[in-house]
């Protein structure tokens, strides 16, 4: 390090040249305001209009005020617009003021009527800031001696640094860096690790077909169902991947495999936010990734979205760290984004962003060659996408789950307002990152910063537009849809890319030197409140199905049955008796009955019940209400069926029943 | 250095303020999102002890061996009079039967008490003071949820027959006080509560009695339906002056019922008249029962009420009744019933 200077030594430099028309909290540079040095500025300052005419509890920075060359501006405006005292900020302007007090005038080692005001860091950069144009310089060229032909001082005066840190990365500062990403994903794990339930029907169903597939992979055992023909991601990655687990380490261990995900994700998400931006930005951003709902129910949650999130990360991760690397590097991203896409089809949504960021990061560095490495992306990623769709049957599936998916009833209303609650705040955080960013590139203190080829504002536009803007593809898309369904996850793969942005909207909230942490702490802890809430909801939307498990236990074998409001969680918690073909759902239903008429829809419920032909009735009350009032009513003073057990349970939404009905005739 | 530290108490204060004022918000945010209150932060805890699940009777209603039941007074909510007749026939009984009126308050002690010797009890709710009609028009839910709850809560299996003997006009229920209409909706009503209240450790047990004696009063119309019935169960005794060979007591009945339903039945209360013939009808009694898989077994009527039917009475039925009851077919701890 180098040492203090021993005289404060002003530099002529302006650090926050491009400030000049900032304002607002985003804007915020962490200095106090700074009073206009000039006499004549003085007197318009003090006009009391100007101030009263501001709002109170308006304690931002003001537009249009800051830098010394605004004095020049400020003398030609009778008020300097928006100049705000800040309330508790009064003592400021006494206590430096004007350039008689200003200690370097009277030649003394330390300026003595100079006073560092509250919470202002004593930093050269910062006051240097406050050197009025025309103001010496150098301590022998002081008011007084000016006139006078400069003599040679009796003493030598050592060449200072312009600044007593160094912006360059440093093992230090790696270390401080990754301790804090490691709290950060400490919290993340928490977070998932708190939740508590059994397996949801769709990780039930994920977790089943997993350990079909690899009885039929390891085995050749035929598969009850064909999966892929109604999976929205390949049933052969993920869910063959969590069913080893599972076989060793049950439920949990496959929750854990997306905890590792997810973990990987924020730590990716660190790792490429760092080089976009900086440390700060990324740590900002991850930690508000961390900490949403989508990111803490996915890191627990036995599905394919951990997995291909995980794989969108990674493909991000590769497209930002080769930016700088030959344009065929680029390429190693596309096995990658495909494999995300075939973990889970709707990932595909989310390549063209890729796509667009390698155009986007390698620009600066590469200039045209960008555009190539863009394309070189965009024709891999296409051409191995195609012969993965020729080359297998998946494309059913992806018809039927992702792109002709069913419209549902859900308003669009509806789904703004639970987008928002899902991942708003995260996203206005994002939007006010990159109106800050379009605004104001620099993202460090340090002068050195305000030297680097900093990209132009189309550019940092652009990125801000193709980071938020994928942020709001999936609600988009399933406001098309018309569905509610699986949004709070699509809404996590959004949020992944608005993190960046977010994090410089932290940083950007915060100030430089850290002058308003408690803005970001208070934005990351209401983010918190939100997630651990909105997790511990989710969480408990589906009931706890341990009870209904053991009671239908001894009622199953490998020849019943049977129907159950979600077949999924018995057929994954009793693959040990029965298999998928035997369980039928509430949502469609086709029954020939023992005179050979077909039915189908509620009819088909009726007839098969009246027939007998379900030895065990599983409902739920909650997953397909209209079916399940079918089917009670058709059970009432049924023969067949007797009420085998009344399981009341507790979940998000309030109280709840499992009914179970046996077959006794 | 002075304002530095002053600096950092600032930024803690504020860090300290920020989580208190965000944790504020969090618990309103949690209450917003969950429903109820106490549903709001709370996901379900997967932790499911056995007490917590309904008890299966359906291993009971038709288990392998055969019920090997008694009526005696006092029990089950003394134990005593069953100690005395299980030292007395060598068989701990594992069923017992017990009279309630309607508006008596369920006994779940004496069905604990039951319990702990590995015996089921069976419960025989008899509406002396409220008429059919009431019950199925809903005058009596107030006090019917109470007891279904009481039952549900108890979590232990229980037998119970309504109004038996409906069939006969010797009861306050009987043929000359109400209609089977009126009788089958009274049986579904009350069946009903307790399936809405999730008391579903009842088995139903319809009880006509046996046929012989009246005739000319057919079953079928009282039958509430194999969806409201676990088991058929007779009240019919051995008789002088009536032929005392098994088909002859329970047979007509038997046939009757089998015309439209299936259930398995049991003979829910007989006995032998005491005298020479007990001994012989004792033995019908056993091989009947063994003898018909669907069959479930016989609830001997162990009280002294207009005749003595206690097995005392006539001390060589009850050598044969010991000798027979010792046949491996009869009895079974309830408990684990397979």
């Amino acid at each position: 390090m180098t040492s203090r200077p021993e005289y404060y030594t002003p530099q002529p430099y302006d650090p926050y040249a491009e400030e000049e028309q900032q304002g607002g909290w985003f804007n915020s540079d962490g200095y106090l305001p700074r009073r206009p040095q000039g006499h004549e500025v003085r007197q318009d300052y003090d006009a009391p209009q100007g101030y009263q005419q501001v709002p109170q509890g308006y304690h931002q920075v003001p537009q249009g005020y800051d830098t010394p060359q605004d004095h020049g501006v400020a003398q030609g405006h009778p008020v300097p617009q928006g100049y705000d005292t800040p309330q508790g900020y009064h003592q400021v302007p006494q206590e430096y003021d004007t350039p008689q007090d200003y200690g370097i005038a009277q030649g003394h080692p330390v300026p003595q009527g100079y006073d560092i005001p509250e919470g202002y860091g004593y930093d050269p950069g910062a006051h240097a800031y406050q050197q009025p144009d025309g103001q010496p310089a150098y301590p022998g060229q002081t008011a007084e001696e000016e006139p006078a032909a400069p003599a040679e001082p009796g003493y030598h005066v050592p060449e200072t640094p312009e600044v007593g840190w160094d912006m360059a990365a440093s093992r230090r500062r790696a270390w401080v860096s990754r301790a804090v990403l490691l709290c950060v994903l400490a919290v993340q794990a928490v977070l998932s690790l708190r939740l508590a339930n059994t397996a949801f029907q769709d990780e039930a169903l994920y977790l089943a077909a997993g350990h079909a597939e690899l009885q039929h992979l390891l085995h050749g055992t035929p598969l009850p169902i064909d999966y892929a023909a109604y999976f929205s991601g390949s049933p052969q990655l993920y869910p063959v991947l969590a069913a080893a687990v599972d076989d060793v380490l049950g439920l949990t261990g496959a929750r854990l495999l997306s905890l590792a995900f997810m973990l990987g994700t924020t730590g990716l998400l660190y790792s490429f936010t760092r080089r976009l931006f900086n440390e700060r930005a990324a740590l900002a951003g991850a930690a508000l990734f961390a900490v949403v709902q989508s990111t803490v129910v996915m890191g627990y949650f036995a599905t394919y979205d951990a997995a291909a999130v995980f794989l969108l990360a990674l493909a991000t991760w590769i497209v930002v760290r080769t930016d700088r690397a030959p344009v065929a590097a680029v390429l190693l991203a596309v096995p990658v984004a495909v494999l995300a896409v075939g973990v889970k089809y709707a990932a595909g949504l989310y390549l063209p962003t890729i796509v667009v960021l390698a155009l986007l990061t390698g620009w600066p560095h590469q200039g045209r060659k960008a555009v190539l490495r863009m394309l070189l992306l965009a024709l891999g990623i296409g051409a191995v996408l195609g012969a993965g769709m020729y080359g297998t049957d998946l494309m059913d599936g992806v018809r039927q789950t992702t792109t002709n998916r069913d419209h549902g009833s859900d308003s669009t209303a509806l789904l703004l307002q639970r987008s928002g609650e899902w991942g708003g705040l995260m996203f206005l955080t994002a939007v006010g990152g990159a109106v800050s960013y379009v605004r104001r590139s620099r993202m460090n203190e340090s002068p050195a910063a305000q030297r680097l080829g900093n990209p132009g504002w189309r550019w940092r536009a652009l990125l801000g537009l193709v980071l938020c803007g994928t942020a709001l593809l999936a609600p988009a898309y399933q406001i098309h849809l018309g569905t509610v369904v699986s949004l709070f996850k699509h809404v996590g793969f959004g949020l992944l890319f608005a993190a960046p942005m977010a994090g410089v909207g932290v940083t950007r909230l915060i100030g430089a030197h850290f002058r308003y942490p408690q803005l970001g702490i208070m934005l990351w802890t209401a983010t918190l409140c939100l997630g651990i809430s909105q997790a511990d909801w989710r969480f408990g939307v589906w009931p706890d199905s341990s009870k209904m498990i053991q009671v239908v236990d001894s009622h199953v074998d490998r020849e019943g049955h049977y129907l159950a409001s979600t077949p999924e969680v018995p057929v994954y918690y009793l693959r040990d008796k029965t298999t998928h073909r035997q369980w039928q759902g509430v949502f469609a239903l086709e029954y020939t009955d023992k005179k050979g008429t077909y039915h189908q829809g509620d009819e088909a419920y009726r007839a098969a019940l009246r027939d007998g032909e379900f030895d065990l009735i599983v409902l739920d009350g909650l997953t397909n209400p209209r079916v399940d009032a079918v089917v009670v009513d058709a059970v009432k003073g049924n023969p067949h069926y007797r009420l085998l057990a009344d399981l009341p349970f507790r979940n998000s939404s309030g109280t709840g029943h499992y009914r179970i009905w046996t077959k006794t005739s | 250095m002075l304002k530095e530290r002053f600096r950092m108490a600032g930024a803690a204060l504020a860090c300290a303020l920020a989580g208190v004022l965000a944790l504020g918000g969090c618990s309103l945010l949690g209450d917003d999102s969950g429903g109820s209150p106490e549903s709001g932060g709370g996901a379900p805890r997967s932790s499911a002890s056995p007490q917590d699940i309904p008890y299966d009777v359906t291993p009971l209603i038709k288990p392998a061996k055969k019920y090997y039941g008694a009526a005696v007074p006092g029990a089950p909510i003394s134990m005593k009079n069953i100690d005395v007749y299980t030292a007395r026939t060598g068989k701990q009984p594992n069923l017992i039967e017990y009279y309630a009126a309607w508006g008596d308050g369920f006994d779940a002690t004496g069905v604990r008490n039951a319990w702990a010797e590995g015996a089921l009890t069976l419960m025989s709710w008899e509406p002396f003071d409220t008429s059919l009609a009431d019950i199925a028009a809903g005058r009596s839910d107030a006090y019917l949820k109470e007891y279904a709850t009481a039952v549900r809560r108890l979590n232990l299996p229980v037998v119970m027959d309504f109004a038996d003997e409906f069939n006969g006009h010797w009861e306050k229920w009987g043929t000359h006080h109400a209609t089977p209409a009126q009788y089958v909706a009274a049986w579904r009503h009350i069946h009903q509560t307790f399936v809405d209240v999730g008391a579903t450790n009842v088995i139903w047990a319809w009880a006509p009695n046996i046929v012989n004696p009246v005739k000319n009063v057919r079953l079928q119309p009282y039958y509430p339906g194999d969806a409201y019935v676990d088991w058929i169960g007779l009240v019919g005794y051995f008789t002088i002056g009536q032929d005392n060979a098994f088909d002859s007591v329970f047979g007509p009945t038997r046939d009757e019922i089998r015309t439209f339903t299936k259930k398995p039945m049991l003979l829910l209360e007989t006995a032998a008249m005491p005298g020479e013939r007990r001994r012989a009808d004792v033995r019908n009694l056993f091989a009947g029962v063994a003898a018909d898989d669907d069959m479930l077994g016989f609830i001997w009527f162990d009280y002294k009420k207009r005749a003595d039917w206690r097995l005392e009475a006539s001390p060589l039925a009850l050598t044969e009744f010991k000798r027979l009851a010792a046949d491996d077919r009869f009895g079974f701890d309830v408990r684990k019933p397979s």
